[in-house]
């Protein structure tokens, strides 16, 4: 099934006059994706749809949810987060609070890379987590804190190299048990994390697109990864500015592996690798 | 004439691309669009390991990376890469097609849509069938499909399919893609 740009644009306006959700500003290739991939889930073609759309709130929540792409790993880049252990966190050490945002955190494995990253260097207590995301049905899986055993598998070499080597130092290695943190079940291809993590973090549903800053606070960390690959130019600077409004001066925004920031919004940053600090 | 070229290539795809890419001259008139898949714990050093060979400079692009002629673009590991029609790239973390990410079907797909007749597609050795639908996008959408005669690849089952599926411009050994590739303005 091939649909024509026009389609794609038809799905979109329908979407935005039946509720509160605008994806006109999401990337085109991604989106088109996404819509063959419900359509043909549904078994439907574009028009039965639409309709449906417009007549059940319920089935256009699902259809939202459905939009969104949902996944994440434990510890996704290593180097990344040996960046945030070795360079970034350390400078909030001496703080009183440290105020962390997950913004786009889907179904939540960063977020609690992030609090056993924090736990290691003896950061947690004093770290305020906030997690969020468009889609509820990922925040649930979020905060229930329970993955596959064995599509995660491979992330635990992740959890190695960021929590018991120092890439630095050969030398020198932590014996973390896996145990400290969650639980793994091989028999229910289960990795539950453990419940002093869970009930850690702030969870709300927040759409990028609509901006604001629901937490009324700001941050000393930003973590956006592999969200704003899926927006198109002017929204990805909307995002990096509602950002940049919500950090101190000198926190941290980080993005993904392959997401940069480009335009005029840079001045305002100093980049450092795929972290971004504000001036 | 054309304005991309797009290779796709799995197992047994290594030594060809790097054959392919140390022969290219210095001023190679088009991009080079490259979709290979890699072992899952081969994350970093692949495009090093393809520099060191290579004439032209070869980067793991950025999501919004404009494309330019005489560059080479491989595909991130665990990232779709497609070709939006203003001739960037788009990155995606959706879930593998076929098994596949990034997904040389959907690489080929979108650069078809983006180029048009002005693509050039090139399917190597490999053991899936990731390529050969993108193969016939692109084939349908005017572009020249290429694939490597599978009695020299390592691994025949990616270039058989795309046989299969297509009916292609030219089968053809690395040195006969090379001189093509080398009298092309």
């Amino acid at each position: 099934m091939v649909l024509s740009d026009q389609e794609v644009q038809f799905f979109v306006n329908t979407i935005k006059n039946s509720s509160g959700y605008d994806f006109s500003e999401y990337s085109d290739k991604s989106l088109k994706r996404r819509l063959q991939k419900i359509l043909l889930d549904n078994n439907s073609d574009l028009l039965t749809l639409i309709n449906k759309l417009k007549t059940s709130k319920d089935f256009l929540e699902k259809t939202v949810k459905d939009i969104t792409v949902n996944t994440t790993e434990l510890f996704r880049d290593p180097q990344i987060w040996q960046t945030l252990k070795y360079r970034i966190l350390p400078k909030f050490a001496e703080n009183r609070n440290i105020n962390i945002w997950h913004a786009g955190c889907s179904t939540g494995q960063e977020v609690y890379s992030m609090m056993i990253l924090l736990n290691e260097l003896g950061l947690l207590d004093k770290a305020k987590i906030f997690a969020s995301d468009l889609n509820t049905d990922a925040l649930d899986a979020a905060k229930k804190g329970n993955y596959k055993y064995r599509f995660n598998i491979g992330y635990l070499d992740n959890f190695d190299k960021v929590i018991k080597e120092n890439p630095f130092n050969y030398e020198e290695y932590n014996d973390v048990p896996y145990s400290k943190y969650f639980k793994i079940d091989k028999v229910s291809d289960s990795i539950q994390m453990s419940d002093f993590l869970r009930q850690k973090p702030i969870f709300r549903q927040h759409d990028l697109v609509q901006g604001g800053n629901l937490y009324f606070a700001k941050f000393d960390l930003i973590l956006c990864r592999n969200v704003i690959i899926y927006f198109k130019y002017s929204l990805q600077n909307k995002v990096f500015k509602l950002f940049h409004e919500h950090l101190y001066t000198k926190g941290y925004l980080v993005l993904g592996m392959h997401e940069t920031m480009l335009g005029e919004i840079t001045s305002k940053f100093e980049k450092k690798g795929q972290a971004y600090r504000k001036k | 004439m054309y304005k991309a070229l797009v290779i796709g290539g799995s197992a047994g795809s290594f030594q060809v691309i790097t054959r392919i890419l140390s022969s290219l001259p210095k001023n190679f008139p088009l991009p080079v669009l490259l979709c290979l898949h890699r072992l899952k714990h081969v994350r970093s050093g692949f495009v090093e390991a393809l520099s060191i060979k290579s004439t032209i400079p070869i980067v793991e692009p950025f999501d919004k990376e404009t494309i330019k002629p005489g560059k080479g673009y491989l595909a991130p590991a665990n990232y779709h890469m497609y070709i939006e029609l203003n001739k960037r790239i788009a990155l995606s973390t959706e879930e593998p097609v076929n098994h596949s990410r990034p997904s040389i079907d959907l690489t080929f797909e979108t650069a078809a849509q983006a180029y048009r007749d002005k693509l050039i597609g090139i399917i190597l050795s490999g053991a899936n069938r990731d390529g050969a639908y993108g193969l016939k996008k692109l084939k349908q959408a005017g572009g020249l499909a290429i694939v490597q005669d599978p009695n020299e690849c390592q691994v025949k089952t990616m270039t058989e399919a795309s046989l299969k599926l297509t009916t292609v411009d030219h089968i053809f050994t690395t040195e006969q893609i090379i001189k093509f590739l080398l009298n092309l303005k």
